[in-house]
């Protein structure tokens, strides 16, 4: 499992030089090979993008055949917070306490644009997109994202997964809130949480 | 085309309440009453009690705040007669430089508590003897406002990191205790006037 | 040395070591050289992401120690009566002074039976 591609027309024995009954990998290859195919998803799924989940985990789409088969609804459980669909400002809470309840090794996949930007939603009760609250891996465009976008967006995740080096400390340290009780600094929270698209003409009020 | 008939009970609440009953209109097949504040608990009550009108299903309770600054605001009790199949729309003006205050109809129909809770919610109308207002959409300590005023700013009055802060701060539990959540294993363990508040709150009267 | 439970040994031997083979290459790893990433919040019982109300410890009602408490004893009766049951095989000549022994037996513990039953210990509610 080398980075160069054995030799077509030369025998293993000849190309890996010892015996051909060995074969060697890299430690981390392994483990994160074995982590990419079976990541059990936990379904936050709170509004429309919910369905289109459920729809990418029924059997035309279907979700276990990427080692998702069984959705952890428990956070112990769980590989990768999948947040599906928007989040009010009131179940915010909610998320990071799932998401600190989570053990290491852990991702989390934004779907949707809700999920991702605060969507169509960008007024006074939904969160503007839960890269404000979580650490987010992968975002999936869409209102909602088809089957295949999120499928796609998974595949993009066993890919980032894949190349994680297992001696790397930092990406497994816990991101816990601030003292300030904020994940984000309050200047890239108003940042990224500024109008944009259409957004930006509805600012009226009375 | 002749002038759409108002409903029956318009005629009968100028009959019974005259002044109070300020007017009337039908829209799109709908019969809306305007009803003085001061009475309208009386009037709410006699339009559930009375035989003839028996409006036994509260619909719901909403408010609505025009964009013109100069019109009032207004409460909507949106009600229906179940056996008679009828609807009646009642609405009553509020000044909005005054203190926005209502009698609370939860005596009269039991899912006017979450309903005027709503409003109170996102509009800030008090109600007068309601057995528990407090905020239900937003969370309990949400300072920012009430939502659905047009003076409010669709996004909000507090930055949107002070909001995400604050979001993170509260505790949705924050209302309820022990007692109250796991209430058959404790219900002989429970105050006296507790037991006797959960009695009254399911049947009305205490058992 | 081979005796009928030889091969019963080597099962129990195979059926040891599957066990403590499947917790070591799954968890036992893990506990020894695994690393430990605790925060408070991780650690707190999972309630849908709420905090935590309250102890998951409740009392049980004493109904359940009542029924456990009669089981045992009417069971260890019962137990007594196997035995008995082959003694009464064997013994032929004494089969009516047995009969009769093994009836006071069970006499006596039906007093207990009757007054248990009036006391309303069977009752569930």
């Amino acid at each position: 499992m080398g980075l160069t591609p054995p030799d077509a027309d030369r025998s293993l024995a000849e190309v890996s030089g010892v015996s051909p009954n060995w074969m060697t990998a890299r430690l981390s290859d392994l483990v994160n090979w074995s982590r990419t195919r079976s990541l059990w998803p936990m379904p936050f799924g709170t509004a429309c993008c919910a369905i289109e989940f459920m729809a990418t985990a029924a059997s035309r789409y279907d979700l276990s055949r990427f080692g998702m088969e069984r959705q952890a609804f428990s956070p112990r459980q769980a590989d990768v917070l999948i947040c599906a669909g928007r989040l009010p400002f009131k179940l915010a809470p909610v998320i990071r306490r799932i998401w600190d309840q989570m053990p290491q090794p852990k991702w989390s996949i934004s779907m949707g644009a809700c999920a991702s930007s605060g969507g169509i939603f960008d007024n006074y009760a939904m969160v503007q997109g839960i890269d404000t609250i979580i650490p987010v891996d992968v975002y999936v465009p869409g209102c909602p994202p088809r089957p295949e976008g999120l499928l796609y967006a998974i595949l993009l995740l066993q890919k980032k997964i894949m190349g994680e080096s297992l001696t790397d400390q930092q990406l497994r340290i816990e991101q816990t809130l601030g003292p300030d009780g904020l994940f984000r600094t309050p200047a890239l929270i108003d940042e990224i949480s500024e109008p944009f698209g259409n957004s930006v003409h509805q600012t009226r009020s009375a | 085309m002749t002038a759409p008939e108002p409903s029956p009970s318009v005629a009968a609440l100028r009959a019974r309440f005259g002044d109070a009953v300020v007017r009337h209109r039908v829209s799109c097949g709908d019969t809306i009453v305007w009803v003085r504040g001061e009475r309208s608990h009386e009037i709410l009550a006699w339009l559930r009690d009375d035989p003839g009108q028996a409006f036994d299903y509260l619909t719901d309770v909403t408010a609505v705040e025009y964009r013109d600054a100069e019109l009032p605001l207004e409460m909507v009790y949106q009600l229906r007669a179940l056996a008679r199949r009828a609807d009646l729309r009642v609405k009553i003006e509020l000044d909005k430089a005054a203190p926005l205050e209502v009698d609370s109809v939860c005596d009269l129909w039991s899912g006017a508590n979450w309903l005027e809770r709503e409003v109170f919610d996102m509009f800030g109308v008090a109600f007068r003897g309601h057995p528990d207002l407090r905020r239900i959409l937003m969370w309990d300590t949400y300072a920012e406002g009430y939502p659905l005023r047009k003076d409010f700013p669709l996004r909000g009055h507090f930055s949107r990191s002070e909001q995400t802060r604050q979001a993170l701060a509260a505790n949705p539990e924050s209302h309820y205790s022990l007692e109250e959540l796991s209430l058959a294993e404790t219900y002989h363990e429970i105050p006296e006037d507790m037991r006797e508040r959960l009695q009254r709150g399911e049947h009305g009267e205490v058992a | 040395m081979l005796t009928p439970y030889t091969p019963l040994l080597f099962m129990l031997a195979i059926v040891v070591i599957t066990a403590v083979m499947m917790f070591g290459l799954s968890h036992g790893l893990g506990l020894l050289i695994g690393t430990r990433r605790k925060t408070a919040i991780k650690l707190s019982p999972y309630e849908s992401g709420m905090p935590v109300l309250g102890d998951a410890r409740e009392r049980f009602s004493v109904k359940f120690y009542l029924v456990a408490v009669l089981f045992i004893l009417f069971d260890i009766e019962t137990v007594f009566m196997v035995p008995w049951g082959v003694a009464f095989q064997q013994f032929v000549a004494q089969r009516l002074f047995l009969l009769v022994e093994m009836l006071v037996f069970v006499l006596i513990l039906a007093v207990g039976y009757v007054y248990v039953w009036k006391r309303g210990a069977l009752q569930w509610d």
